[in-house]
C-alpha cells in the first residue's frame, strides 16, 4: 500500500537524519542526540552552556531563546549533539515556539530529552514535563536552581520526584556547574537504553474519552504508520488541536516523520487524510463539550499532586524580601518612572563618555595611520590613481569609519544593557511602561525592543521575537526606528554642540546641547507611541492582547560571561552586517565625487538637483545626498556631509574628492558648515531629520528577514521618512514665517 | 457575591475560582500557574494601577483588564491559618 514503508526503515539512522535535516538541523555526524526543553527563565540556556561550553547568551527574560541553538560535546568517546529548544510553558497552545519545540520532540526523535525544571516553581514546570512524557519515554529531568529554592525555603526531594515521574531526576545548579556531570552520565544511560524509564502517563481520562481514543487510534496508525506516538496524535485530534489538524490536512505529519529516500510517495492520499480528520470530528461529537477543559484540568491536577509528593515540608520560607524591597522602588508609582529614566540616562552617559577615547584611538589607527600607510604602499607599488582611490579612499575609508565610530559604543552599550537584562531589570521596565503601550494598542514587551533600539535598530528588530502576537510584533518592528540608535548619537551631539550649545553662554553650552540631544531622543519615543497608536487604529487594527508578564527574581549578573557573550552575540554580528553594507557605500561616495559629466562631478549635479527640495525642507542638497549614500550606515553621514560641502562649495579644507574626513575640532567643522550656507535652522532640521528618516540598510534588511514581507518592509522604511519630510517642512515654514533665517 | 481580583486589597491572599476569559486567553495564564483553586495575592500595583500578583512563588504582572477577569473568593479563617503555617 502506498505510503507504508517497512517498520525497519523508520528506525534506521539514515531515515532519521533526513527528517532532522527537514527540521532544520545541520546534518553533521553524532552518536547521541539530546533535546533540551524547559519553561522560559529556568536557566535552560545556562544548562546548555554548561553542557557544551559554547557561550550562548542567556537572558533573565522570559522567552529569550527563540532561535534554536545547537552545540556538541564528547562523552565517553561518543559525539553528543544537543539542541536547545525554545523555552515554552506548554506544547499545545500553538505559538511558533511551542510548535518548534513540539515538532522537534515528536518528529526529530531525540535519543533523550532533557527537561530543565525550575525548582522554585516545581508545580508549574511539571505541566511541561508531563506533556513531554506523553510524547516520549526517554526523558531526564534536570532540577535546576536548587540553591535559589533553598534560599526561598523550598525543599524538593529528587528521589521522590523521580519515583513519581518514573524518569531520572538530577538536581543541580547550572550556574555553578553543579549536577552537570551527573546529568550527562544519566542522559547517556537513558539514551543507550541502560536505564529503563516508566514515565507517568496520566491514563486517567473518563471511559468515553478512552473509548474515542481507542477507536481513533487504528485510523491514525493506518494513515500514518510511521508517526512515533499515535495515541498522542489521536488525543490531539480529538482535542481539535489546530496545528495537528493542519499537519494531517497538509500531509506534513507524514513528511516530517518519513524518509526522503523512499521510492513511494510519503504523503498518504488525500482521501485517507480526509478519512482520519472526519473520524476525529465524528468521535469528537460524542465527547462532552468541556472535554478540552477536562484534559487540561487533569494534567494540572497531576502536576499539583506530583509537586506535593516531592516537596519537603517544614522548611522555613525566607520569602522574597530582597526582591520585594527592590521592586517596591523600581516599580513604584512615584519613583519607578524617575529611576527608569535615571538608569537609562546613566547607561547612555557611560556609553557616550566611555566610547570617546577608544573611538578616537581606533580612528587614529585605522584612518590616520592605516589609511596613510596603505596610500603610501599603493603609491610605491605604482597602482593607478583610480583603483587606489576607489579601494582605499572609497571602500576602505568607509569601512574604517563605521568600525571606529560604531564598535566602541556598541561594545559598551550592549554589555551594560545585557547586565541589566541579566539582573532582571528589563521586565520591570516593560511593566512600568505597559500602560502607555496598552493605550497605543501595542505590546508591553515593546519597551524592551525600544530600549534595545537605542543601541542598534537592527538588534531591536530582532529582539521583537519575544512578542508573540503577530500584530503587536509588526508594530514594534515598524516603530523601532524611532529609537535613536548609536549610529545617530554622534551626529546629534556634534550638531547640537555647534548650533544649539553655541546659543547659550559658554559655561552652559555642554548642558544645553546634551539637553537638546535628550530632547530629540524623547521626541523619538513620543513619535514611537504616536505611530504605534496610529498603526493600531488603521492598518494594524486590533486591541492589545491580554498580557501577563512574569517578573523573574533578581539574579546577580555574571559580569565576565556577560561581557564575553554580548560582545560576541550582539556587537560583532551587528558590526559585521554594518561593515558589509558600508563598504559599497564608500565605493558609491568615491564614484559620484570622481566621475565627471559635462563639466562637473556627479556629486555636483546631484547636489544641485536636490538643493531646491533640500532648502524647502530647511536642509540642503548636500545633506539629502549624504543621506542617500549613507543609507547603509548612519555613522558616515557627517564625514560625507563635510566632504561633499568642501567638494561642491570649494571651501578650503578636506582631503580630496571622494575622501571622507572629519575635522580635528567642532570649531573647524563649524567653519566648513557655515561656509556651506548652514544656519541654525539647518542644524535643527538636520537633528530632526537624523531622527526621522528611513532606517539604515542593515535594519531594512533585518526587517525583511524578520517579517518576510516586502509590504511591511516598505512601510517601515517609508513611514519615518515621510514623517521626517513633513516635520522638517513644517518647521522650516514656521521658522521663516516667524522671521528666523 | 462574586469578587474580582481588582477589589482585593494588597497583600490579602485569595483563592482563584474561575478565569472569565476565552480558553485561548486563559491558557497562557494557567500555564504560568494561575489555576482555579490556586492562591493568589496582589502584592503591588504599577504606576498606572496594573497589579502584580504572587502566584506559586512567582511574581506575575497583569493588565487591569485581565485582573478583572479573575473571579476569586476570600479564604475562610481556617484557610488563612493553614497558609500561615505553610509559610
Amino acid at each position: 500500500m502506498a505510503g507504508v514503508a517497512s517498520p525497519g526503515c523508520a528506525s534506521c539512522a539514515e531515515h532519521r537524519t533526513q527528517s532532522l535535516v527537514r527540521l532544520g538541523l545541520s546534518p553533521d555526524r553524532w552518536d547521541t542526540l539530546i533535546a533540551l526543553a524547559g519553561n522560559p527563565n529556568t536557566g535552560k540556556s545556562t544548562v546548555f552552556n554548561a553542557l557544551t561550553g559554547l557561550r550562548q547568551h542567556t537572558g533573565n527574560w522570559p522567552g529569550k531563546t527563540v532561535v534554536r541553538a545547537e552545540g556538541a560535546f564528547e562523552h565517553a568517546g561518543k559525539r553528543v549533539k544537543i539542541v536547545d529548544l525554545p523555552g515554552t510553558y506548554s506544547l499545545q497552545a500553538g505559538s511558533t515556539d511551542e510548535e518548534v519545540a513540539r515538532d522537534f520532540i515528536l518528529f526529530g526523535r531525540p535519543d533523550v530529552t532533557v527537561v530543565v525544571v525550575d525548582a522554585t516553581r516545581l508545580e508549574r514546570n511539571l505541566n511541561l514535563v508531563l506533556q513531554i512524557l506523553e510524547i516520549t519515554d526517554r526523558v531526564v529531568v534536570f532540577l535546576n536552581l536548587m540553591d535559589e529554592a533553598r534560599r526561598h525555603g523550598i525543599g524538593i526531594d529528587p528521589a521522590k520526584l523521580e519515583k513519581e515521574l518514573g524518569v531520572p531526576v538530577v538536581a543541580g545548579v547550572a550556574r555553578q556547574n553543579a549536577g552537570i556531570a551527573e546529568l550527562i552520565a544519566t542522559a547517556a544511560d537513558v539514551s543507550a537504553g541502560k536505564r529503563k524509564t516508566s514515565p507517568l502517563r496520566v491514563v486517567r481520562y473518563a471511559p468515553d474519552v478512552e473509548r474515542a481514543v481507542s477507536e481513533l487510534l487504528p485510523v491514525v496508525e493506518s494513515v500514518y504508520p510511521e508517526v512515533p506516538n499515535a495515541r498522542w496524535v489521536a488525543l490531539r485530534l480529538l482535542n481539535a488541536d489546530e496545528a495537528v489538524q493542519e499537519a494531517v490536512r497538509s500531509g506534513e505529519l507524514g513528511q516530517l516523520s518519513s524518509s526522503a529516500g523512499d521510492a513511494v510517495p510519503t504523503i498518504p492520499p488525500e482521501l485517507e487524510r480526509q478519512r482520519l480528520l472526519e473520524a476525529a470530528t465524528r468521535l469528537r461529537w460524542d465527547l462532552p463539550a468541556d472535554f478540552h477543559d477536562v484534559v487540561t484540568q487533569h494534567s494540572y491536577e497531576a502536576a499539583e499532586r506530583v509537586a506535593r509528593a516531592a516537596e519537603v515540608s517544614g522548611l522555613k520560607r525566607a520569602g522574597f524580601a530582597f526582591d520585594r524591597t527592590l521592586d517596591r522602588a523600581l516599580t513604584s508609582r512615584t519613583l519607578g518612572f524617575h529611576l527608569m529614566l535615571l538608569i537609562l540616562a546613566v547607561v547612555f552617559w557611560i556609553t557616550i563618555q566611555g566610547a570617546n577615547v577608544p573611538s578616537s584611538m581606533l580612528a587614529a589607527l585605522l584612518i590616520d595611520d592605516g589609511h596613510t600607510w596603505l596610500k603610501g604602499l599603493a603609491a610605491s607599488m605604482g597602482i593607478p590613481w583610480w583603483l587606489d582611490g576607489f579601494v582605499l579612499d572609497g571602500v576602505y575609508l568607509a569601512t574604517a569609519w563605521v568600525v571606529s565610530v560604531m564598535l566602541p559604543p556598541m561594545a559598551i552599550f550592549f554589555p551594560v544593557f545585557t547586565l541589566l537584562e541579566d539582573f532582571g531589570y528589563l521586565p520591570r521596565v516593560a511593566f512600568n511602561l505597559d500602560s502607555l503601550f496598552k493605550k497605543a494598542g501595542a505590546h508591553g514587551k515593546q519597551a524592551l525592543t525600544m530600549c534595545m533600539g537605542f543601541g542598534c535598530n537592527a538588534a531591536g528588530v530582532v529582539a521583537t521575537r519575544v512578542i508573540d502576537s503577530p500584530r503587536e510584533r509588526l508594530i514594534a518592528i515598524i516603530t523601532n526606528n524611532f529609537s535613536l540608535c548609536n549610529g545617530r548619537w554622534p551626529t546629534q551631539i556634534l550638531i547640537a554642540t555647534i548650533f544649539i550649545g553655541a546659543l547659550a553662554p559658554a559655561s552652559l553650552g555642554g548642558v544645553v546641547s546634551a539637553a537638546a540631544v535628550v530632547g530629540i531622543a524623547l521626541l523619538g519615543v513620543t513619535m514611537m507611541f504616536v505611530s504605534s497608536w496610529l498603526l493600531s487604529r488603521t492598518v494594524l487594527r486590533g486591541e492589545a492582547t491580554s498580557f501577563s508578564l512574569e517578573l523573574p527574581p533578581y539574579r546577580p549578573p555574571r559580569i565576565l560571561q556577560t561581557l564575553y557573550t554580548s560582545v560576541i552575540d550582539r556587537t560583532l554580528i551587528v558590526l559585521w552586517r554594518a561593515v558589509v553594507f558600508a563598504a559599497p557605500a564608500g565605493a558609491a561616495i568615491w564614484l559620484i565625487s570622481n566621475i565627471t559629466v559635462g563639466g562637473g562631478t556627479l556629486a555636483d549635479h546631484l547636489v544641485g538637483w536636490l538643493n531646491p527640495f533640500g532648502l524647502l525642507l530647511g536642509l540642503n542638497g548636500v545633506i539629502l545626498l549624504a543621506y542617500v549614500v549613507a543609507i547603509p550606515a548612519n555613522e558616515i553621514v557627517i564625514p560625507t556631509v563635510l566632504m561633499l560641502t568642501v567638494l561642491t562649495t570649494g571651501v578650503a579644507g578636506g582631503s580630496g574628492a571622494g575622501v571622507m574626513f572629519d575635522t580635528e575640532s567642532a570649531g573647524a567643522t563649524e567653519a566648513i558648515l557655515r561656509a556651506g550656507g548652514w544656519t541654525l535652522l539647518t542644524g535643527v532640521n538636520l537633528m530632526l531629520f537624523s531622527l526621522l528618516h528611513n532606517p539604515c540598510s542593515t535594519t531594512i534588511y533585518t526587517i525583511f528577514r524578520e517579517t518576510r514581507s516586502a509590504k511591511w518592509t516598505t512601510v517601515a522604511t517609508v513611514l519615518p521618512l515621510a514623517m521626517g519630510f513633513v516635520v522638517c517642512f513644517l518647521v522650516a515654514q514656521v521658522w521663516r514665517l516667524v522671521g528666523g533665517v | 457575591m462574586e469578587l474580582r481580583l481588582p477589589s482585593i486589597p494588597l497583600n490579602q491572599t485569595v483563592e482563584l475560582i474561575h478565569i472569565d476569559l476565552p480558553a485561548e486567553q486563559a491558557e497562557p495564564l494557567m500555564e504560568r500557574g494561575v489555576l482555579p483553586g490556586c492562591r493568589i495575592c496582589p502584592v503591588r500595583s504599577s504606576p498606572s494601577g496594573d497589579p502584580i500578583i504572587s502566584v506559586d512563588g512567582a511574581l506575575l504582572a497583569l493588565r487591569r483588564e485581565t485582573a478583572a477577569c479573575l473571579c476569586v473568593r476570600l479564604l475562610s479563617a481556617s484557610g488563612v491559618t493553614s497558609l500561615q503555617d505553610a509559610s
